[in-house]
Order: structure tokens, then C-alpha cells, then sequence
């Protein structure tokens, strides 16, 4: 097993040239885990981790449906109360 | 008889203008929609580790942009709070604060899960008090606790006022633990020590999407703002008070 080369105190210089430069001075030469994925990391590794990106967006959207129910419910309020206080004689039949 | 609109953008003070918000709100659900598609579909170039989670940076990153404009907001309406002593200022001020606590939350929970078969893939770690994330959970309580602080007082126009004070030095912390502390830490986050930034690594094709993405969550933020707004309005109405 090869070590990683030491980093040097402070900032890494970065080789601005194109992605795969910047991530080769800090990857290429370390371990890649090789160990087969176990429980959660089955499901959410598989599709070079597209799931990975479902998941996010599903937590994003059900972040915003709560909220969405949540004002909602503030609204029911208020429907309620402007009802009690409508006069009986203007309310539509 | 004056309209419930015209009552309330009387003398400049901030009604809702609800033409304007229906062409947004369209525009805004299209846009978003659209950067889901564009997230999913348009090529990205690999790199090691990131795959296909790269494509979190037009979901996640536009969670914290949009924390930041909404607190922004939030500020600006509680310093013409503190200006004023209008009482919709401060409807207003609480509403984005709200709202955008909401977007900083789906932020650090998106973060979580994106680190975790990244940074933490093999380990079983969800959390490990990175410092970017730390800071970000701090920055997060501090707005709650000015929805808290908000509770404690009774009176509306005092409740207003020490609100309005204390969400103006909130917003002094904010580029502080987003950005200056967690850089000069050992965080593995993008743009932290050691780490190349956002700007060092995301490729061209990928701006397409992430600059449209900062701008539809931002506006998706104002539809959901704007919605509750009018809603605290008419509560404000009913009551006299704001919360």
C-alpha cells in the first residue's frame, strides 16, 4: 500500500489548468476504497452515486411541501376567524 | 372605500403587489423546474469521489445563496423598521428570516447527505463537526433564535424594536461563519484551506445550470415570502398585532 505524498503546511498550489489537474495533485496517488459498499451505501453508491443527487433534491422538495402545508394551515385560521366575523345576514345562502 | 391594496401601498408603505407576484411566481416555477431538468440531464465531467453527486452543486449551493439574500431582505425591512415603527416592516422582516431559515435547513441537510458518500463514503459518518458545517448549524440557531426572541414580548412595537436590533447584528455574523471561519479552518468543504474553490473547479458547461439555479431558488424564496406575507398581513389586519 502506497502512502499518500505529505501536504505541505498552508495553501496547495494549484496547477489551474483543467479539473482533472487539480484533483490529480490530491487523488491519484491515494487509496481508493475497493471494499464493497454495505447497507445504505448499496443503494446510494450504485449509478456513480446518482442517488446520491435524488436524495437531495427529494429532501429539498419535502422541505418545501411541509412548509407549503404549514402556511396552509395559517390560512385556515384566518378563513375561520373572518368567518365568525361576517354578520350573519351577508353570508351567501 | 379604499381596496385592501391601495390601504396598503398608501404613502410608499410595503403592501404586496399582487399583479407583479403572479408574473413572477410563474416565471419562478418554470425556471425552477426547468434547472431540475437541466440538473439531471445536461453532461458534467467526471471526477473521482464527486460522480454524479457533482450535480448537488445546482441544489445545494443555491440553498445557502438564498439563505443570504433572504436574511439580507430581512435586515433591510428591520432597519425601515427601526425607521418607520411600520408594523408590516416587521411582518416582513420575520417572514424572509423565516423563510429563509427554512432554505438554510434544507441546506445543511443536503450538505449532510452529500458528504456522507463523499467526504465520509465507507465510514458510516453522517456528521463529524466539519467546520463549514459547525459554523453553518451555529448561523442557523442564531437566526432561530431570533424567531425566539420574537416570542418573548408582548407589546408589538417593542417586540418589533428589539427584534429589528438583534437581526441587524445577525446579519453582521453571517459572511463570518459562512465564509471567513470555516476558510481558515481544516474544513473538506470547497473553497476552505487546502481545498480548491468553487470557481478553481467548476467546469463552463456547468454554469449553465448553477447560475439559473441561484436565481430560481432565489425567486422561489420571494414566491413563498411574498405568499406569506400577504397572509401575515391579513392577520395583521384582524389582530392589530404581528405575531
Amino acid at each position: 500500500m502506497r502512502e499518500p505524498p505529505p501536504l505541505r503546511d498552508g495553501r496547495q498550489e494549484m496547477p489551474a489548468d483543467t479539473v482533472e489537474a487539480i484533483y490529480d495533485t490530491l487523488w491519484a496517488t491515494s487509496e481508493i476504497p475497493t471494499r464493497a459498499p454495505e447497507g445504505i451505501e448499496r443503494v446510494m453508491l450504485a449509478e456513480d452515486k446518482l442517488y446520491v443527487v435524488l436524495a437531495v433534491v427529494l429532501i429539498i422538495w419535502f422541505g418545501l411541501i411541509f412548509f407549503l402545508l404549514r402556511t396552509d394551515r395559517r390560512l385556515d385560521t384566518l378563513e375561520r376567524e373572518l368567518e365568525d366575523r361576517i354578520p350573519e345576514d351577508h353570508t351567501p345562502a | 372605500m379604499p381596496t385592501l391594496t391601495e390601504r396598503f401601498t398608501k404613502g410608499g408603505s410595503p403592501g404586496v403587489n399582487v399583479e407583479r407576484y403572479r408574473t413572477i411566481r410563474t416565471v419562478v416555477l418554470v425556471a425552477v423546474t426547468a434547472v431540475a431538468v437541466g440538473g439531471f440531464l445536461i453532461e458534467i465531467p467526471r471526477i473521482q469521489i464527486l460522480e454524479h453527486t457533482a450535480r448537488n452543486l445546482y441544489f445545494h449551493v443555491p440553498m445557502w445563496f438564498t439563505l443570504m439574500a433572504a436574511v439580507a431582505v430581512s435586515a433591510y425591512h428591520s432597519l425601515r423598521f427601526l425607521q418607520t415603527g411600520d408594523l408590516r416592516r416587521d411582518v416582513r422582516a420575520r417572514e424572509a428570516a423565516l423563510v429563509g431559515v427554512v432554505f438554510g435547513i434544507l441546506g445543511l441537510l443536503t450538505g449532510m447527505v452529500w458528504a456522507r458518500f463523499t467526504w465520509y463514503q465507507g465510514t458510516n459518518i453522517w456528521w463529524n463537526f466539519d467546520p463549514k458545517q459547525s459554523m453553518a448549524a451555529v448561523q442557523l440557531l442564531i437566526y432561530g433564535a431570533y424567531l425566539v426572541l420574537r416570542t418573548a414580548f408582548d407589546e408589538p412595537q417593542k417586540r418589533g424594536r428589539i427584534a429589528a436590533v438583534y437581526n441587524l447584528f445577525a446579519l453582521v455574523t453571517v459572511p463570518f461563519l459562512l465564509f471567513i471561519l470555516p476558510r481558515q479552518a481544516p474544513s473538506l468543504h470547497p473553497g476552505a484551506d487546502g481545498n480548491p474553490a468553487f470557481s478553481d473547479f467548476t467546469a463552463p458547461s456547468m454554469r449553465w445550470v448553477l447560475y439559473p439555479a441561484f436565481a430560481s431558488f432565489i425567486g422561489l424564496f420571494w414566491v413563498i415570502y411574498t405568499q406569506r406575507v400577504r397572509a401575515a398581513f391579513l392577520k395583521l389586519r384582524l389582530h392589530g398585532d404581528t405575531d
